[in-house]
């Protein structure tokens, strides 16, 4: 069950910011020069209001623990429960503390390091440092762990979560992803030629690429039974979940998108569900000649035998492409589709790929009863996880 | 974990240590530690894999570009499948997850990537590096290497990242997610890890000269990757003819808590007969360890931290766990303890054939 959901995004904190912001049709996308690095030309998506941390802990916390921690903070708020003491913690991060360190660190390290907060910021580098931080700010002493699986990061942490308490390693776990801006990312996706200087414009036969966003989701899990055990307002239920491999390549996926597609079967294995019971896929959708075309493939291959084209839209055309929390922040969306029977459109979508077994969403906002959606999730090194989520229970 | 569950078993070994590249078990001949590569302002000392030819120990291993901790995983996950005596052409490679725990990630690198940012600005930085800094590309080339399409995740934890990856994987296996997996833990030595130690004053004396290191306060810091195969119960039970080095049972873990009071749940009144303590070298963490280890263990046997594998932080546990089946002194259930400041602990519990 889903408990409680905690968003950070360009569009603000909280769901509801986020609904309101995508139903309006307003892109976060901004042509940004020298504004993470000089030199950097392109488009992203900023978190321009973060509250402030307390002063205890933030010297210590990295942007990315600080996106994360806010996250926390709102899903636990409309989560309506104060035991989460022994709740465990699984959280995804990429980027980890790269934001608090600069390439005089590579220089001369132990100078970098003698510089004022120099040991304190370095320390928050380990990419396990943001579920520290979640624990540590709001006393959770239960089972916790990070992960970081490229941008199939954020889907993956709620697949374990749902994983532990299947385990019994604990009742409630909180997980999702959060990843800042950074020049470390931002170069390297710009030296593999993988930005679209403009707005991107995912599954578009001209598409050029993606952007890089910011932001943070968090997600309270819980069992049925603990949920009902305390009148949880069970937002969601996670129906069916699936994490694979292509292994195929570090980069690039594999071509006829087969690893994703096998992942979408199991995931509709463990739900139980066939195609035909699934109303709509947030795709991984990245704006990338590579991943997109393999991806379009691993749709019509997995859908294939649906009664109807499968309708699917990628919303990283808000806000593009938040790395390690992509997939926590497109599961809070595909929550909130099914929640309000809305299907977001692909924004810039104007010449989709061919693909007669997928129903592109482009245009207006579709209204239609959802019962089942599905978030998909793709990353470097060929990692893919599916997530399906349902409205709760009757 | 529930104690109803079945157990999973680990069935193959393989490691790249200061002892070198190894399939199944470690020598128990006391290690010292060797200079740095880079240099230095006077001589300091780390454990440090020694150089080898990785294509001489995996055939066909091809390395070029890759970050040692990928080229340790590769050669460790190599070893640890020939070691279980699997076929993978005999296997449903889907069916196959890798679990990696790392604290920093392809460290060297990431170093790399920076200097070459600081040699030409950001918008001169080197393609090829950039996917090789991801902390989760050791797992990633392990499972492109080995052609494993099953669930592939990087875990990362403070104290217990090793641990963490075994609960993981066994997890994996008990849900039926998975019939076997490969778990893998390590970190590598780099001179930024290192000046970061020294600077916070962590290290051991014995970092820069050569007193024995059973005095030591502080810690050596340590690299390498250990790699488990890890089999579900009913892999094993069609496999009736390969290795148990152990069961792995139940297990609890907490960011904080009543580990004593836990784990005696857990161990259901019964006592271990053998306790096999992990955690890395600096006193607030093995001191603990070893006085819970005590307090459970009773008169029954503990096994101490090994000295080469606590400079590594958080992931050294799948060394601590091997090199005490190396040695251990009896059969039965064991418990493989480790603690973490603020009564944080790890605890699996163990069959030992």
């Amino acid at each position: 069950m889903i408990t409680g959901v905690g968003v950070v995004s360009p569009y603000g904190i909280g769901l509801d910011r986020l609904q309101a912001g995508m139903l309006s049709g307003k892109c976060c996308l901004e042509r940004t020069k020298d504004d993470v690095y000089p030199g950097f030309e392109g488009s992203t998506a900023q978190v321009r209001e973060l509250p402030p941390l307390s002063k205890d802990f933030s010297p210590r916390y990295s942007r990315t623990d600080h996106l994360a921690v806010v996250a926390a903070q709102d899903a636990l708020a409309n989560s309506d429960s104060s035991t989460f003491r022994e709740s465990g913690i699984v959280m995804a991060s990429t980027v980890g503390g790269l934001t608090e360190i600069d390439a005089g660190i590579a220089k001369d390290p132990a100078a970098w390091y003698r510089c004022p907060g120099g040991l304190l910021r370095a320390s928050s580098y380990p990419f396990a440092h943001v579920a520290d931080a979640i624990g540590e700010y709001f006393g959770i002493q239960g089972p916790r762990c990070a992960i970081s699986v490229a941008c199939a990061s954020g889907a993956m942490a709620i697949a374990l979560a749902a994983n532990m308490l299947l385990d019994d390693a604990a009742s409630i776990v909180l997980a999702g992803g959060s990843d800042p801006l950074c020049p470390f990312t931002l170069s390297g996706f710009s030296c593999l030629q993988a930005l679209d200087p403009n707005p991107c414009s995912p599954f578009d036969q001209n598409r050029k690429g993606l952007n890089l966003g910011e932001g943070a989701a968090v997600f309270v899990l819980e069992t049925l039974a603990g949920a009902l055990a305390r009148n949880a307002n069970v937002m969601a239920v996670l129906r069916g979940w699936a994490m694979n491999n292509d292994a195929f390549h570090p980069t690039a996926p594999q071509k006829e998108g087969s690893g994703l597609a096998d992942c979408i079967r199991l995931s509709m294995e463990m739900a139980n569900v066939s195609g035909d019971d699934i109303g709509y896929v947030n795709a991984h959708g990245t704006g990338t000649p590579l991943n997109d075309s393999a991806e379009a493939i691993a749709y019509e291959t997995a859908f294939r035998g649906r009664g109807r084209p499968i309708p699917v839209s990628s919303t990283k055309s808000y806000f593009g492409h938040c790395l390690g929390a992509a997939g926590a922040l497109e599961a809070a969306i595909t929550i909130m589709a099914v929640r309000s029977g809305t299907l977001l459109p692909t924004l810039r979508l104007t010449n989709p790929i061919e693909s007669p077994g997928i129903d592109w969403l482009r245009g207006e906002v579709r209204r239609q009863p959802l019962p089942l959606a599905m978030s998909a999730s793709s990353g470097f090194g060929g990692s893919n996880t599916v997530l399906i989520f349902g409205s709760g229970p009757s | 974990m529930t104690p109803h569950l079945p157990p999973v078993t680990i069935t193959g070994i393989g490691s790249v240590s200061p002892y070198g590249p190894l399939a199944g078990l470690i020598p128990q001949t006391p290690l010292e530690p060797t200079a740095l590569s880079w240099a230095t302002n006077g001589q300091r000392r780390a454990f440090l894999v020694p150089p080898f030819r990785p294509a001489t120990v995996v055939p066909g291993l091809k390395t070029r570009r890759l970050d040692r901790l990928s080229l340790w995983a590769l050669v460790a996950s190599s070893l640890a499948l020939k070691d279980a005596g699997i076929d993978l052409n005999q296997v449903d490679r889907s069916r196959v997850a890798v679990v990696f725990a790392t604290a920093f990630g392809c460290v060297e690198l990431t170093e790399a990537f920076y200097l070459s940012a600081a040699a030409n600005g950001w918008n001169g930085t080197d393609p090829i590096t950039f996917p090789e800094t991801l902390a989760s590309a050791p797992a990633s080339h392990v499972s492109m290497f080995h052609g494993l399409r099953g669930p592939n995740i990087t875990v990362s934890n403070k104290y217990f990242a090793g641990e963490s990856a075994m609960m993981q994987a066994a997890c994996l296996l008990r849900q039926g997610q998975a019939d076997l997996a490969i778990v893998l833990a390590g970190d590598a030595v780099s001179r930024s890890m290192y000046s970061w130690y020294e600077e916070a004053g962590l290290l051991s004396p014995a970092c820069y000269n050569s007193d024995p290191m059973s005095k030591a306060e502080g810690f050596i810091p340590s690299e390498g990757v250990a790699a488990l195969v890890m089999e579900s119960s009913d892999r094993i039970h069609a496999r009736p003819d390969s290795r148990s080095y152990a069961r792995i049972g139940s297990g609890r873990w907490a960011a904080s808590g009543q580990p004593a009071k836990i784990i005696r749940q857990m161990l259901d009144g019964s006592v271990p007969s053998l306790t096999i303590c992990s955690g890395n070298g600096a006193p607030c963490a093995t001191s603990p360890t070893a006085a819970l280890a005590r307090e459970i263990a009773g008169d029954h046997p503990v096994i101490l931290p090994q000295a080469f594998a606590q400079g590594l932080a958080g992931t050294g546990a799948l060394f601590h766990l091997i090199a005490a089946l190396s040695n251990r002194p009896v059969s039965g259930q064991a418990l493989f303890l480790g603690t973490a400041r603020d009564s944080g602990f790890a605890a699996l519990l163990l069959e030992l054939p």
